[in-house]
């Protein structure tokens, strides 16, 4: 993750250069402190009483350090719930949207066939469509079929749901990547008289591992924080995902009043892409500043 | 060749069948739907009444719809010239050879994987609550007491507080893709200027800057896609009704799809809905062509 860093720290220490930079220093140093004040804070807010956070003395934490107040959320607000939920759709939809997209964007870039230059142009502009063009219909069509009423289906529909609004932006990035592997190895598996669905799943696919990664980790995060979708096609509260459940947790503060519960509640929501960012943000990094043409 | 040609076949038809039924017939039927008044949005084609362009007529003259355009072009002019002029800043300062860019760089990324949800919860909560809030606090300890009393959730702040709390968590990803630009321009340039004579900042306006143009380019049009679809942060701000001074057009079509609770003057037509949806879909053509026509590309290798 910091092999920039190490490349710059090999540069010898020059006062006067450094000196020049104070004015960036201050702007970083600020723009991160801020971050940080806010995170500390919540995570101190959190562990502490909702007594202490009007009196503005979390921070002494004079009765202690307050652990029960995730056992509490976690349990009787049904965040449990809501995080087996959101870990159940992102884990599915990521899966899919490999499954279906790997294929289909190697066919994409290296396939000329009748519809496909078509097929890529309409895949490139929809990723800039807004998600209410394509709602509207669904929605009217999936209620109709009653897919709504039943648990299991209306699952199903939201994982569907997800897996389509990702399948245009997945499919354009992964032919970045396919594009950089080259033709030579499917011709030999091919000589060998290896099937050419075969030679991609055992060699293209696995070559592609970088690209694979990092687009999992954007479907993952999107998925894990996706609000709108949710908030149309969920239909009962035990569905509900992290956001949508603690959406209602804000709307149900001021009978509550929680306040430690419910920043206990955030930190919960925020830790496993915070996680997921810390353990893999050089791909998160690289996939950003890698497919991006000027 | 005929093995390629099976192989293509079971490769694209899943994928092409999907996006064709979940995207491109969605569109098409949004489309057409926006020219029909149509109550429920379960109801059936045969109840729905031909309308012409009456959807769109009667949007232009609803004065919450007009103030949900106005809040939307305040967010993408002065949200846009915030997020785009600071990303800027900061990728250049990050390319001047800091210490410790990887961790800086990763810091102010991270919002973009944080929750909309628990993003605005800690800036609503914390940062803008009136009495134990980061604002207060910190105005206050400066003893600057008109800025300390400001009501940042209240009437005429709310608007500036929403802005500010979104543009600090899109601020990271702008600044990844200027990084990206910057890297490709050739130090070569840099180290010729600096043998003529020029300074940072003239390396800035006379180097940098024009070989952006392309990212400039790919950036707003990418603003105008993230505006297009705010929503969430919203609703944050005004949970229970659509309120004038936050309200955005995807507020507005959520609450003619199924209904305001407090509203009266919102009556539910899907119709009506869709219209909005194209309206922002053309929003984005626009800004689109008119990037493209403002921003020349004019042939610059490196």
């Amino acid at each position: 993750m910091w092999k920039k860093n190490k490349e710059k720290s090999v540069n010898p220490f020059n006062l006067k250069k450094e000196l020049a930079l104070a004015p960036g220093y201050l702007v970083l140093m600020a723009w991160v402190g801020f971050t940080a004040v806010i995170l500390i804070w919540v995570i101190a807010a959190s562990l502490s009483t909702t007594g202490d956070i009007f009196r503005g003395t979390i921070f002494e934490f004079s009765s202690g350090l307050h652990f029960e107040n995730y056992s509490r959320v976690w349990v009787a607000s049904n965040v449990s719930v809501y995080f087996m939920n959101s870990l159940l759709y992102a884990v599915v939809s990521c899966a899919l949207l490999i499954l279906i997209c790997a294929p289909y964007s190697y066919v994409l870039q290296r396939f000329k066939f009748p519809g496909s230059g078509a097929i890529k142009t309409m895949l490139a502009a929809t990723t800039g469509v807004p998600v209410i063009m394509v709602i509207i219909p669904l929605y009217m069509i999936i209620a109709r079929a009653g897919l709504l009423r039943n648990e299991i289906s209306n699952r199903i529909v939201l994982i569907a749901l997800f897996v389509a609004t990702k399948i245009p932006y997945t499919t354009i990035f992964l032919m970045a990547y396919f594009e950089n592997i080259s033709r030579s190895y499917e011709e030999a598996a091919a000589i060998d008289g290896c099937h050419p669905i075969k030679a991609f799943w055992k060699i293209v696919f696995p070559m592609a591992q970088g690209g694979l990664i990092t687009v999992t980790i954007f479907n993952f995060v999107n998925v894990w924080n996706e609000y709108f979708l949710s908030l149309l096609f969920v239909n009962s509260e035990k569905l509900r995902p992290v956001a949508l459940g603690l959406f209602s947790m804000i709307n149900g503060m001021q009978y509550s009043g929680d306040w430690c519960g419910l920043f206990a509640a955030v930190i919960i929501v925020f830790l496993p892409t915070f996680i997921l960012y810390v353990a893999l943000s050089k791909y998160i990094v690289g996939g950003l500043t890698g497919g991006v043409k000027g | 060749m005929k093995r390629n040609r099976s192989m293509v076949v079971a490769f694209a038809l899943p994928g092409t069948l999907l996006f064709v039924l979940t995207m491109v017939y969605p569109i098409v039927r949004t489309v057409f739907m926006s020219f029909f008044a149509i109550q429920e949005i379960t109801d059936s084609v045969d109840k729905w009444k031909f309308n012409g362009i009456g959807n769109y007529i009667s949007l232009m003259k609803n004065s919450l719809y007009q103030a949900s355009w106005i809040n939307l072009a305040k967010i993408f002019v002065i949200g846009g010239v915030i997020t785009l002029g600071v990303s800027l800043l900061l990728a250049v300062i990050l390319k001047n050879g800091v210490r410790g860019r990887g961790f800086f760089q990763a810091a102010i990324y991270l919002p973009n994987v944080i929750s909309a949800v628990a993003m605005a919860t800690m800036w609503i909560q914390y940062i803008f609550n009136p009495s134990y809030g980061f604002m207060t606090k910190f105005f206050s300890a400066l003893h600057l007491d008109s800025l300390a009393q400001i009501q940042w959730l209240g009437g005429d702040y709310k608007f500036w507080a929403l802005l500010i709390s979104y543009c600090f968590g899109m601020i990271g990803h702008f600044m990844l893709i200027w990084i990206s630009g910057i890297e490709r321009i050739g130090i070569d340039y840099y180290e010729a200027a600096a043998i003529d004579g020029a300074n940072k900042v003239k390396q800035f306006f006379y180097i940098t800057l024009p070989l952006l143009k392309g990212i400039f380019r790919t950036n707003i049009i990418m603003w105008s896609i993230s505006v297009s679809g705010f929503f969430i942060w919203s609703k944050l701000f005004s949970p229970i009704s659509a309120d004038t001074s936050t309200v955005v057009p995807m507020v507005y079509m959520y609450d003619k799809l199924f209904g305001a609770e407090n509203v009266d003057e919102i009556r539910r037509d899907a119709g009506i809905a869709a219209a909005v949806g194209v309206m922002l879909c053309l929003f984005i053509v626009f800004i689109f062509t008119v990037v493209n026509r403002l921003i020349k590309d004019d042939d610059l290798e490196f």
